[in-house]
């Protein structure tokens, strides 16, 4: 007996008409992600064509072509890549001991760092990003990926400590324990016991601390403004230097979101997990 | 080595961090926002007292701008929570046979908030916006001109936030699937052996039980969008005469376009002490009460 709250005589909604309904729901969700797809492949000149079309009368990779074309997008895509990588390694390096150390052996010091690393999250990046642009400038590491590191890993680290710590909760606490029976030293013990059985949650943190740098707007905006400008600054650009050249600008936003859909697609069900900050099991 | 010395030497890398990257800057924002200051000159500091903050607290422009920052967090979570709610309903009605439109579903999950924006101002855009011409063919509006979205300062505040009911959709309606399929099959057949309706049983009884499930999307969700700035920026810049202007975007403002460090520093200081109270509010709330559950 499966449990539809919708198949009720009195609301005479039948398996086909719920079908029906979660199909039209999907594909009017779906549309206007499609729609940026097919604009992208207009030629430029189409794009903002009177009245507008939905599917593309010719298919052209003009607007790709522009865009890979431009000496500045390859790199603002490769600083991006550089910085969310080094920031994904950093904020591992540094949570996946920590978040151990707070859940294996819980004391007053973890609670506190636990409730720090949660409070992190709710600060708005403007009032960090404010004292940022004043510390970079001291530090002489404006414009720098250094900076712009530094600066996203305190976006990914918290979310790394969350993740990481919900993991390790659900690992028992006797494989520490046979661990050092035979005879491994507590760092021995997380090295080569604990750690490959939370590969998995490793590597989920690590993808979502990825997409957090990937993603980000406003450290980036404050932070650079030439040689480490990242992807997302150079598409607010284009809108700008270029007034509106919506051709290029629909190839970019493509380029620059569809492997994180990609990625959101196939490990759907740990991202949703992971979007709660470890807070309802998914 | 003691279990607590050992524990405290793996969180220490961790907490240095956050000290100098987190703390540190904090302290430094505060410390700024009771001088004059200006972005150029930082090293030409003056003490004011407590002038910034009387100013800032006094400012209309700032009053306008926190309204605004409420008024879209409720518009935007409103549409998120009801529109996740009605998909993920669909969703646990179908079953197993959902997981297709489950995968359309988390296409959006991770997706840039600029690109997001970008997208649906493309959507809207005043002489092409293929929305008003869809409208328009539905003889909703007399023609397609007849709506600027992101032109009139009375709705701008409302459309720069169906970027963000777009993409959340997808996160609240995938957790309340998650949610709902955790209801045990027993609980919901008991009701309908009682004689509750399709919507009495939705409503008394599955409703409650995903209290927990719907607090943090709530929260995560609430404290999102208060700091919204990307996907506005994108859109509007805060435009036009400042009526999408929310919070976040008010304070970069006082930063870069006027140089205001001190101003900048002082209403940063006070959005920061405002989430930072919701946090542990709801720290407690989540946490505090569903490991009693």
């Amino acid at each position: 007996m499966s449990n539809l709250a919708l198949e009720d005589r009195r609301l005479r909604l039948g398996p086909a008409a719920i079908l029906a309904g979660a199909t039209l729901i999907v594909l009017l969700y779906a549309l206007p992600y499609i729609y940026l797809l097919l604009t992208s492949l207009k030629p430029a000149n189409d794009v903002l064509q009177i009245p507008p079309s939905f599917f593309p009368q010719r298919l052209s990779l003009e607007n790709y072509a522009n865009v890979i074309g431009s000496p500045s997008i390859p790199a603002s895509f490769l600083n991006s890549l550089v910085v969310a990588l080094a920031s994904t390694i950093l904020s591992l390096v540094l949570a996946v001991p920590a978040a151990y150390g707070a859940s294996f052996f819980p004391n007053r010091l973890s609670g506190w760092f636990l409730l720090f690393a949660l409070v992190t999250r709710m600060v708005p990046s403007v009032s960090l990003g404010l004292p940022f642009f004043s510390l970079m400038r001291t530090l002489g590491l404006l414009d720098t990926q250094a900076g712009l590191i530094l600066a996203h890993t305190t976006v990914s680290l918290p979310l790394a400590i969350w993740m990481m710590a919900a993991f390790f909760e659900s690992v028992p606490r006797e494989l520490e324990e046979a661990a050092r029976v035979d005879g491994c030293s507590r760092f021995g013990a997380f090295m080569r016991v604990i750690l490959p059985v939370v590969s998995g949650g490793i590597a989920i943190s690590a993808l979502f601390a990825f997409i957090a740098s990937w993603n980000e707007f406003l450290y980036a905006l404050l932070l650079t403004s030439q040689r480490a400008t990242t992807a997302p600054i150079m598409i607010a650009q284009f809108k700008t230097a270029y007034g509106l050249s919506w051709g290029p600008m629909t190839a970019i936003a493509v380029l620059y979101s569809a492997p994180v859909i990609l990625v959101s697609i196939v490990l759907q069900k740990q991202i949703v997990g992971g979007l709660t900050f470890g807070a309802v099991k998914g | 080595m003691s279990q607590t010395r050992f524990a405290v030497l793996m969180m220490a890398p961790a907490l240095l961090f956050l000290a100098v990257m987190v703390a540190y800057p904090i302290l430094l924002l505060i410390d700024n926002s009771f001088y004059h200051v200006e972005l150029l000159k930082p090293a030409a500091r003056t003490w004011l007292d407590l002038d910034n903050y009387i100013k800032v607290l006094t400012s209309q422009r700032l009053a306008d701008a926190a309204l605004r920052t409420g008024r879209y967090t409720v518009f935007a979570l409103f549409f998120e929570l009801v529109f996740g709610i009605v998909a993920a309903v669909f969703f646990d009605a179908l079953g197993a046979r959902s997981r297709w439109h489950r995968t359309v579903f988390a296409l959006p999950l991770m997706v840039s908030p600029i690109v997001a924006g970008i997208l649906w101002r493309f959507l809207l855009i005043d002489q092409v916006g293929i929305i008003n011409y869809g409208l328009a063919a539905l003889h909703l509006i007399p023609d397609p001109r007849a709506v600027s979205w992101l032109g009139n300062p009375d709705i701008v505040l409302y459309a720069v936030s169906f970027p963000d009911i777009w993409l959340t959709t997808s996160f609240v309606a995938l957790i309340v699937f998650a949610g709902l399929q955790n209801i045990p099959r027993d609980v919901i057949e008991a009701a309908r052996i009682d004689g509750a309706s399709a919507v009495q049983r939705f409503l008394r009884v599955r409703l409650p039980l995903l209290r927990p499930v719907l607090a943090v999307v709530l929260i995560v969700r609430g404290v999102d969008a208060a700091k919204t700035f990307d996907l506005i920026w994108i859109q509007t810049e805060g435009g036009p005469n400042f009526q999408s202007e929310v919070l976040s975007m008010n304070i970069y403002q006082r930063m870069i376009r006027y140089g205001d460090v001190g101003q900048a520093s002082a209403t940063a200081t006070v959005f920061l002490a405002a989430m930072v109270v919701l946090a542990v509010l709801a720290y407690r709330f989540i946490w505090g009460r569903s490991r009693n559950v």
